[in-house]
């Protein structure tokens, strides 16, 4: 008796949960490819330019039916794309792109965001770290997702052998930073670093930049996977067309920008967001991109990245950078609607 | 007593032909559907990367398997005790026990990224998270089991002017192990999982560090040799345990 | 009348005294705060948290429900199935010692390393979530309804037969109700576990969701926003265990007694 209760009782929350998966009705299918853009992390202004078009229906104008997902710690963005469980992929960087090229993944880069290394290396000034050489013996945090090929190839080109240096994985929180217990902190430019500036006064802090070290690591990559580029190129050029519009839209009413982001994640920090977008967009607009328009892929910066990977062994082999990043789509929409 | 022996070597073997089953099935698939790597590595690549990363994987494992421990027998001390307090104080208990189930009831990955930001990347704070599941999981199995004892028992003790510490014990004690000991064989696979989540939120070591350093290197056989690695240790751990409550609580 | 008003009256009192220790809760944490000057880094006042909650009302509703649903989901599926292969496993002892060690190699993965997995396969649909958070109950529920039809005294189960009982009729008016107090101890653990995995099934790309407010709070170091995002799922996970354990009063009014 009541154990027919007890499992009616169960049926019915299984079936009022259940209901729930019912998908929402089909939205009238114009011609609307459906199609999803995964980012490399959780929803911030870096991505603006991306959700400012979706708000403003520039993928629909173009026939896309867009979901941004976003990405996270446990995601791998170039394992979606390359698995057709997402169309377009944000991915990591130059750096990843070629990597999981290498291990085989069938994807394509068909632009790059940011023209420049998005990670800085900070200290404090009064610190002990006064120059590169003051690396050695010293704890030097950093992600190794990335980061660190740019603080190894800083090292190399001086001279510096990075086994004298303490180099420690980063902590998720500055704090260990701010209180003194690490010398030097990776972030970037446009995320960590404002949150150190709004602990510390930005006078007390030092910066060592990649580019003065003669290393420059193209971030930010998006990709497809070499299927969708050879199937469905239109839908590319779409994408891309109207993402760059986004772009240009975004920082043309960055307050709007900033509102539309924070739609989508209400619980974020207006200022850090605000401060994130001028980075970001500071990154994209860097480089080559200035003359020749956002998310321009260049051969020369993308080729000396490849070398300094396939010399670290993170590549097993050459990369053909020249097929790894594919700007045939890019190059099909018109240079004036390109520029930042 | 051959009887015995040989029902449990039945049982082994029938335990055997599920699990070989089940690797067969999983290299077939692998093979025949020609699957890439990123997606299901075939198990003879897992087994010899795990040969060719052994080095790597043990230490790692090491690293993993003393936080696992040391917070599984820190949770089940602090929770066996507390178990064993709230039910000499029948008043503490009515107000503290809501709180505590209230506590539990943040799944205990929500605390992961406090303790991480208290106590840092280093192995405290996975022992600090282990000891926190493990500990909550044994105090309501301990709990549970010091109530289970019967009313009548109880009465004839106390007819017999035995103290309230007395019958806590020499009657609920014992009569509380076997459900204690169900909540720590439950909680050993726990520890190593507590272990390995928190670490792939923050860590400098250990096997779910592994697990997310692999993934970022793109290199996914290697992300399966750790999960069968530390799926290994949770069975020798939760054998150990199991085989421990089979010697000391030989009645059930 | 006064039947339902004496039937009431325990229910009202023990919510009237969770609510008392809550409010005591809340003080002693406020006055602790102010009190210790403790740096909002590591314990914020109960007062500032609240007001964030309170500024964005939406994200921490349609966390909790999106949350909640993703839950329920598994956590019935994963009771049903489990309290299924419990009652299987009792009845056939070959496919017990066949799939048993499976189920206990299944729950030693990592729910992490499942849960890049399960967002391969079914993206980030509600679906994904309940399907680890089934992950996670069925397990201990098939041990506990195993466990609890093999605790039933084999002398009743004799009588019974003797009278003629059928197998089903066996499993349901004997075993099946005396495994009742231990499917409920599995049960109450198991809420816990379900919640746990939605809550990290969030974590792979999701947007909405209990789960990713503690992730954004975290890699953000957001602190106010962390602690807000721990305290809505600790009303979840309280109103949840709260539901099964009455149910419990409700389904076991006898307390299992070793005799």
């Amino acid at each position: 008796m009541t154990i027919r209760r007890l499992l009616t009782l169960l049926a019915c929350t299984a079936t009022l949960a259940v209901a729930q998966l019912t998908p929402a009705a089909a939205a009238d299918a114009k011609a609307q490819v459906k199609a999803s853009l995964r980012l490399k992390w959780l929803p911030q202004t870096q991505f603006a330019g991306f959700y400012y078009a979706l708000e403003k229906g520039y993928y629909k104008q173009e026939g896309i039916d867009l979901t941004i997902n976003p990405g996270g710690p446990n995601l791998l963005t170039e394992n979606l794309v390359a698995t057709g469980a997402d169309t377009f992929g944000l991915s990591g960087g130059s750096d990843s792109v070629m990597a999981a090229i290498d291990k085989g993944m069938p994807i394509v880069s068909v632009g790059v965001a940011h023209q420049i290394t998005p990670f800085v290396f900070v200290t404090r000034k009064d610190g002990p770290v006064k120059t590169l050489k003051d690396f050695e013996g010293k704890k030097v945090t950093t992600w190794f997702t990335g980061a660190n090929y740019v603080l190894f190839g800083m090292l190399g080109n001086e001279g510096i052998d990075r086994a004298k240096v303490d180099i420690q994985p980063q902590q998720v929180s500055v704090t260990p930073f701010v209180n003194g217990d690490i010398d030097v902190v990776t972030a970037t430019w446009y995320n960590e670093l404002n949150t150190i500036k709004g602990r510390m006064r930005a006078d007390d802090l030092k910066y060592f930049v990649a580019e003065d070290y003669g290393i420059t690591f193209p971030r930010d990559t998006l990709i497809v996977s070499r299927d969708t580029a050879a199937k469905q190129p239109q839908l590319v050029e779409g994408f891309l067309r109207a993402s760059i519009r986004g772009w240009r839209d975004a920082m043309a009413n960055p307050k709007e920008a900033v509102d539309i982001v924070m739609k989508t994640s209400p619980t974020l920090d207006r200022a850090h967001q605000e401060a994130m977008l001028t980075e970001a967009y500071r990154l994209m607009t860097s480089g080559k991109a200035k003359t020749e328009g956002l998310f321009t892929i260049d051969p020369v910066a993308l080729q000396k990245a490849e070398e300094f990977l396939l010399k670290n062994n993170v590549l097993t082999k050459k990369v053909d950078v020249s097929v790894a990043f594919d700007d045939r789509f890019l190059k099909a929409i018109p240079m004036q609607d390109r520029l930042p | 007593m051959s009887a015995r022996s040989h029902a449990s070597r039945r049982t082994l073997v029938n335990g055997a032909i599920g699990i070989v089953g089940v690797i067969i099935l999983w290299e077939a698939a692998a093979r025949l559907l020609d699957l890439p790597v990123y997606v299901l590595p075939s198990v003879s690549r897992i087994l010899a990367a795990i040969v060719a990363q052994h080095q790597l994987l043990w230490n790692a494992a090491l690293m993993t398997m003393w936080e696992a421990i040391a917070g599984f027998f820190a949770g089940s001390a602090v929770g066996i005790v507390l178990a064993i307090a709230l039910t000499m104080m029948p008043r503490a208990r009515r107000v503290l026990l809501p709180m505590a189930t209230a506590l539990n009831s943040v799944p205990v990955v929500a605390y992961a990224p406090l303790i991480l930001l208290w106590f840092g990347i280093g192995p405290t704070s996975k022992i600090v998270m282990v000891a926190i599941a493990v500990g909550f999981t044994v105090f309501l199995h301990a709990l549970s089991g010091l109530d289970r004892v019967d009313r009548r028992a109880v009465d004839l003790m106390r007819s017999f002017g035995a103290s309230p510490a007395a019958i806590i014990w020499r009657l609920r004690v014992p009569a509380a192990i076997p459900l204690t000991a169900a909540g720590m064989r439950v909680s050993t696979v726990r520890a190593m999982i507590v272990a390995i989540v928190t670490e792939m939120l923050g860590a400098t070591g250990g096997l779910g560090w592994t697990i997310f350093q692999a993934v970022l290197q793109i290199d996914f056989v290697q992300v399966w040799a750790a999960i069968f690695v530390a799926s290994a240790i949770s069975l020798v751990f939760f054998g150990g345990v199991n085989m421990l409550e089979k010697r000391y609580v030989f009645w059930k | 009348m006064s039947a339902a008003a004496a039937a009431l009256r325990p229910a009202a009192m023990s919510v009237l005294r969770g609510a008392a220790a809550l409010l005591v809760v809340a003080a002693l944490w406020e006055g602790l705060v102010i009190a210790t000057g403790v740096r909002p880094y590591y314990l914020p006042r109960l007062s500032v948290i609240l007001q964030s909650i309170a500024q964005v009302p939406d994200a921490y509703i349609a966390g909790f429900l999106r949350t909640a649903s993703e839950t329920l989901l598994g956590f019935s599926v994963g009771a049903v199935v489990g309290v299924f292969n419990g009652v299987v496993f009792s009845q056939s002892r070959r496919l017990r010692e066949i799939i048993f060690p499976l189920f206990v190699i299944s729950q030693t993965i990592p729910v992490i390393a499942f849960g890049a997995v399960v967002v391969l396969w079914f993206g980030n649909t509600i679906l994904a979530k309940a399907v680890i958070a089934f992950y996670l109950t069925f397990f201990p529920v098939t041990v506990n309804t195993l466990n609890g039809i093999e605790s039933v005294d084999p002398r009743q189960v004799d009588l019974l037969r003797s009278f003629g009982a059928s197998r089903f009729k066996l499993m349901r008016q004997l075993l099946l109700p005396a495994a009742l107090p231990q499917i409920f101890v599995a049960l109450r653990l198991a809420c816990t576990l379900s919640l746990l995995g939605a809550i990290a099934g969030e974590w792979f790309g999701d947007t909405v969701g209990l789960g990713v407010l503690l992730l954004q709070a975290m890699y953000n170091e957001q602190v106010v926003a962390l602690w807000a995002a721990i305290l809505v799922a600790g009303l979840l996970g309280t109103t949840f265990y709260g539901l099964v354990a009455l149910a419990e009063k409700k389904f076991v009014f006898w307390k299992a007694e070793q005799t």
